[in-house]
């Protein structure tokens, strides 16, 4: 992990806590340097940089962020790197920011590179860089992220969650913060929205939780109908979700929502379930 | 903070996304159940919520007092809910999650558009990012135009340049947009009075809740009698999260309402349009559509002063009481404004400029100097610690 003590602009609390992500630094790659200080924000005063965007951060875990603007040749590179506790919270927020239409590169666990904007995490890192001017900027910064990625501590490895969702007609798969399918009692979870339908995996702290949680679901969705699913289950309707079926399997609370006409709930929720360990 | 390389550029890099068939153009005119300004619209059901709508300024659109800010929302069902229930304003924005958000929003109110009123914002920098910006905006929404165009993020009024208000017209004049609006989550005691006199601008969308200063409450109301529309963000003060809060103080803050008060207590401004408040869950929808029909009383305001007290060591809500308390005669409450000014507001120059304006003497005393402070905040802010914050900060 790089570590500078180029951080200039925080101070006190906000300071020491910044101070302790992962910065970047121009001269990683030669012949470029450093546009004006580096930036350095935490929770408290990320709205000062990002304004109205800063909340979405937050809301997947953001801690700090460490950042500082290349310039090489009149290209100018913004690149920041935060730090959101864990893996997962940071591949979320990747998962919430990417564009699922375009390719995916391998570097970290997962990253992107569109013309002048790239995106990969790594571990509890998150980095982001964004081009200036406008043009095509994409093999410098296939390169920036290639070195920043080896500046990085962390895993590489995408969250085993992933591989448990069915591939095939697959539109986008993301880790969704908080109210996942917009049910406050589904509080964290992956979805993965699939051309029909919809598929989500919650994990609770235990069986027992997740045991409670099913029958909180069970009376949100009153009219019911069990389904032998994991190690129990239920299907329902909603107008808003669709069809719906419901199962636990551990401590894990997953299922389909908003299925198609002539989709098998069951049979889709089966598959699923073989998959979570 | 150099603008130049600052968020908003990163932002405004974008990502090439997929067209999506835009939906044929709709009136946009007022919701077919709007009620007249700042009326309750009859209610069939008696259990339904009481909608209160208003009037965005000269524009002459009506909407619920209770709008939607979708930036944080995930599941686009709650989206489609909430217009399904009588929700008309919806806020996004292009950067929100690198373009993704947009398209949800689009997704959740196809085959709405006529119902509802759509506001989405730009981060261009010139002219022509602005315009490239609204028509991936458009494709992204699924519509040919959105009610309320906003330049996303201003803080002061060079950033509301002329080339972008040039931009925020061509788009009018080709129908894209109905109206032009500016956002802004700072410098809004400089920056509403300049837009409220700018002809060029209908509504003003901007950062109003119970822990600002109050001068926001006369910059809005200026604001509004020169006709703008109105709409707050942040309404909830950054929710029961951060700025100090304990998970446990969050949850009980939660829990006792602290969020539905504090939208009751924007709502109660009659000068406000319409609000935008976060909402992730079908709970939080119901829970703001009661508030919204519901007046701001003495428990609101019992549980935001609860709410108020985990801020307070960092938040000086310059009631004066520490007048003439400190031993160096330094006047407190104005350098904890311009700290204020630096941290809060994101003026750094501002409050350094207001800083160094004080009395010499004053500028260079230094409270680590003193064994103790004099200082008692009745309102909890830690004033010795706060002080030497803006000191070292304006130093």
């Amino acid at each position: 992990m790089i570590r500078t003590g180029g951080v200039a602009l925080a101070v006190g609390l906000a300071f020491s806590l910044a101070a302790s992500a992962a910065a970047p630094v121009c001269n990683l790659v030669p012949g470029w340097t450093a546009q004006g200080k580096a930036r350095s924000y935490t929770q408290d005063n990320l709205f000062e940089y990002m304004d109205g965007n800063a909340e979405g951060y937050v809301l997947y875990g953001f801690q700090t962020m460490q950042g500082v603007t290349c310039e090489k040749g009149g290209v100018t590179f913004v690149i920041d790197i935060s730090d959101f506790g864990d893996a997962d919270s940071a591949y979320g927020m990747f998962s919430a920011t990417h564009d699922p239409g375009q390719p995916m590169v391998k570097v970290g666990m997962a990253g992107q590179i569109v013309p002048r904007r790239a995106l990969f995490v790594k571990g509890k890192y998150y980095a982001e860089i964004a081009a200036n001017p406008e043009g095509d900027h994409t093999e410098t910064l296939r390169q920036w992220i290639s070195t920043l990625e080896k500046t990085l501590d962390g895993s590489s490895e995408l969250p085993a969650a992933l591989a448990w969702f069915p591939a095939e007609k697959q539109q986008s798969l993301r880790l969704v913060p908080e109210s996942v399918l917009g049910i406050s009692l589904l509080k964290r979870g992956y979805v993965a929205q699939y051309d029909a339908g919809k598929a989500f995996v919650v994990e609770e702290e235990s069986v027992a939780s997740a045991t409670a949680l099913m029958v909180k679901l069970r009376a949100k969705f009153a009219a019911n109908t069990a389904a032998a699913v994991g190690d129990e289950g239920f299907l329902a309707a909603d107008q808003y979700l669709g069809k719906l079926c419901i199962f636990r399997k551990g401590k894990y609370v997953a299922g389909y929502g908003n299925l198609a006409d002539g989709q098998d709930g069951v049979a889709l929720s089966t598959a699923l379930a073989k998959r979570i360990p | 903070m150099n603008r130049e390389s600052s968020r908003r550029n990163f932002l405004a890099a974008g990502l090439v996304l997929p067209a999506v068939a835009s939906a044929s153009r709709t009136s946009g005119q007022s919701p077919q159940a709007a009620a007249p300004s700042s009326q309750p619209a009859p209610q069939s059901n008696a259990s339904a919520p009481a909608f209160q709508y208003r009037t965005l300024g000269k524009t002459g659109l009506k909407v619920t007092s209770l709008g939607f800010g979708c930036m944080i929302t995930s599941d686009g069902s709650v989206i489609t809910r909430a217009a399904d229930m009588g929700i008309t304003y919806f806020d996004t924005a292009r950067s929100y999650s690198g373009g993704n958000n947009e398209r949800m929003v689009g997704a959740a109110l196809k085959g709405k558009r006529n119902q509802i009123t759509l506001s989405t914002k730009t981060e261009g920098r010139n002219k022509q990012e602005a315009l490239d910006q609204i028509d991936k905006s458009l494709s992204e929404l699924g519509t040919d135009h959105v009610d309320i165009w906003y330049l996303h993020a201003k803080s002061k009024p060079e950033d509301v340049t002329d080339e972008l208000i040039e931009a925020q017209q061509i788009a009018k004049k080709a129908g894209k947009i109905r109206f032009a609006g500016v956002s802004t989550h700072s410098g809004q005691q400089t920056l509403m009075p300049w837009l409220a006199k700018n002809p060029n601008v209908d509504v003003i969308l901007t950062t109003y809740n119970f822990t600002m200063e109050p001068f926001m409450n006369d910059v809005i109301a200026e604001a509004s009698a020169a006709g703008k529309g109105i709409v707050c963000m942040k309404v909830m003060a950054g929710g029961t999260r951060g700025r100090g809060a304990t998970p446990a103080i969050s949850e009980k803050l939660h829990r006792e309402g602290a969020l539905t008060s504090a939208l009751k207590w924007v709502l109660r401004n009659r000068n406000i349009g319409t609000t935008v408040p976060s909402m992730t869950d079908m709970d939080q929808l119901d829970a703001n559509l009661k508030a919204m029909s519901q007046p701001f009383g003495a428990p609101d305001d019992k549980i935001l002063a609860m709410h108020l007290e985990h801020i307070a060591p960092f938040y000086c809500r310059l009631c004066g009481d520490c007048n003439g308390q400190c031993r160096q005669g330094l006047p407190v409450q104005d350098v904890l404004r311009f700290a204020t000014y630096a941290e809060g507001y994101g003026q750094f120059a501002l409050g350094r400029e207001r800083y160094l304006a004080l009395h010499p003497s004053h500028v260079q005393a230094k409270c680590g100097d003193c064994p103790e402070c004099t200082v008692n905040c009745p309102h909890g802010v830690k004033v010795a610690r706060e002080m030497a914050r803006a000191q070292e900060m304006f130093a």
